[in-house]
């Protein structure tokens, strides 16, 4: 591993992610407008909810609207961090390749890629964390936090995957935005998850354990490590699986 | 292998699937020569430059190269959010050249680019902004920038204007009495003058259509 080689990989990519403006004033917008969007639509009553990774029936009298301000804010923190796993893969497969057969190693691109999207998943995960204060305080603010990034986490590795699978854009997009309507859109979300049947389905899908563990973190006093790991343990298969084909995508005959 | 030779190609097929595109393909190319090949759209240029060039491997035969390559794709691969100064610096760190510990050849390289591929105001613009016959220019000097032996370019010319390509091929005459070799593949072979030889491509046959 030559780490001159990784920093001007990091250099450069964060160069061309800094200079898509539009994006990134969208990556700040859209979790205010997804909070404002709940502030205008859900009510602040009490609801009775069930967690699903809290297996002994018990149940917490929460906010309708703060649940809901948790959920849509790891639904914000993954949309953005998957948006962004797919473009930094999908975009420059072509000019990766070209690097790659002029003496750049596919690992060396991967590392200053992923770099670049770790330190973005963790500023988008303080933000939407911070952006929660306006609201309500979550009982353990640092552990909501760690639950918005395992989001981050693995739908960035999602869409990484989606991005060596897929060679265009749109496909890639249709991946992401279905999984992600129906996973952290939908299925996740505590007020369904109780009264759904076939759980094991929802509890096998990316946004289990990050919308479990920021729920946790945010309602209750009860441990999320176990949940915590069990995500990063999903998000490393997507993500191996993502390196896989990325590496036989970029392999050159010497 | 003989040393004389820079290019030995012995052989190569290339096949997708039930589709043979390259049939039995054997040619060399000594030191200081500029070869050509030809052919219609679709019969299998790109794929053998490809092939040369690391990106494709062949279904059959071997070639053996002595020196370093510098591959020029058809299509633009180049970054096109950096600048041009960014992109020859990404490409540079790609080839190992670093830039703090710059090189006499390295510096005198990317003068020499810049100067023969008129980059000098536009180093510092995004790549998105150039035309398309300076996005070419950079797609080019990206793969001539770490000074290779043998430089396999595919149609390395196309949206030049004149006077860009009287330019690229006064810098391919100088860079061939420094003993470099050419391996240029182009739809379009008018100048018969430039070229050593040149070989056309029919049904995944390669033939030699003129020698000096």
């Amino acid at each position: 591993m030559r780490l001159n080689y990784i920093k001007t990989g990091l250099v450069m990519t964060a160069k061309e992610v800094l200079r898509n403006r539009i994006a990134l004033i969208l990556f700040l917008l859209i979790p205010s407008l997804f909070n404002t969007l709940i502030v205008l639509t859900t009510k602040d009553r009490p609801i009775t909810l069930h967690l699903a990774s809290i297996p002994d029936g018990t149940f917490f009298k929460v906010s309708e609207r703060n649940e809901t301000l948790v959920f849509i804010a790891l639904a914000a923190a993954g949309f953005i961090a998957a948006f962004l796993g797919l473009n930094l893969i999908q975009k420059h497969i072509g000019v990766d390749r070209r690097l790659v057969l002029c003496g750049y190693r596919p690992s060396e691109l991967i590392i200053a890629k992923l770099t670049l999207l770790l330190f973005v998943i963790l500023l988008i995960g303080g933000y939407v964390t911070s952006s929660l204060l306006f609201f309500f305080q979550p009982r353990h603010f640092f552990q909501v936090f760690l639950g918005f990034i395992l989001g981050g986490y693995i739908y960035g590795c999602y869409g990484l995957l989606v991005g060596t699978i897929f060679k265009r854009e749109l496909e890639g997009i249709l991946c992401i935005i279905l999984l992600g309507n129906i996973d952290v859109g939908w299925l996740q979300n505590p007020l369904y998850y109780a009264a759904s049947q076939n759980k094991a389905i929802i509890r096998a899908l990316p946004a289990f354990f990050p919308s479990q563990t920021s729920m946790v973190a945010a309602f209750t006093d009860h441990s999320m490590s176990q949940l915590f790991m069990g995500g990063i343990v999903y998000g490393g298969t997507l993500l191996a699986t993502g390196l896989l084909i990325y590496w036989w995508k970029m392999r050159i005959k010497k | 292998m003989n040393n004389e030779y820079i290019l030995e190609v012995r052989h190569i097929s290339k096949s997708f699937g039930k589709h043979l595109v390259l049939k039995d393909i054997t040619f060399k190319i000594r030191r200081g020569e500029i070869i050509g090949i030809s052919g219609e759209n679709g019969v299998g240029k790109s794929t053998l430059l490809k092939i040369l060039s690391g990106f494709l491997p062949p279904t059959k035969g071997e070639f053996t190269v002595q020196g370093r390559i510098g591959f020029c794709p058809q299509e633009l691969l180049i970054f096109e959010t950096l600048t041009v100064r960014e992109n020859f610096i990404y490409f540079a760190a790609a080839y190992g050249l670093d830039q703090k510990k710059a090189t006499p050849s390295w510096e005198r390289t990317k003068g020499e680019l810049i100067e023969q591929f008129r980059f000098r105001c536009y180093e510092d613009t995004l790549a998105s902004y150039l035309s398309g016959g300076t996005k070419q220019k950079l797609n080019l000097s990206l793969a001539l920038l770490h000074s290779p032996d043998l430089f396999i370019l595919d149609e390395p010319y196309s949206g030049f204007d004149w006077e860009t390509y009287l330019h690229f091929w006064r810098y391919a005459e100088e860079l061939r009495a420094r003993g470099k070799s050419f391996l240029v593949v182009s739809h379009f072979i008018h100048d018969h003058s430039k070229f050593d030889s040149i070989f056309q491509l029919k049904e995944g046959v390669l033939q030699c259509v003129s020698t000096i």
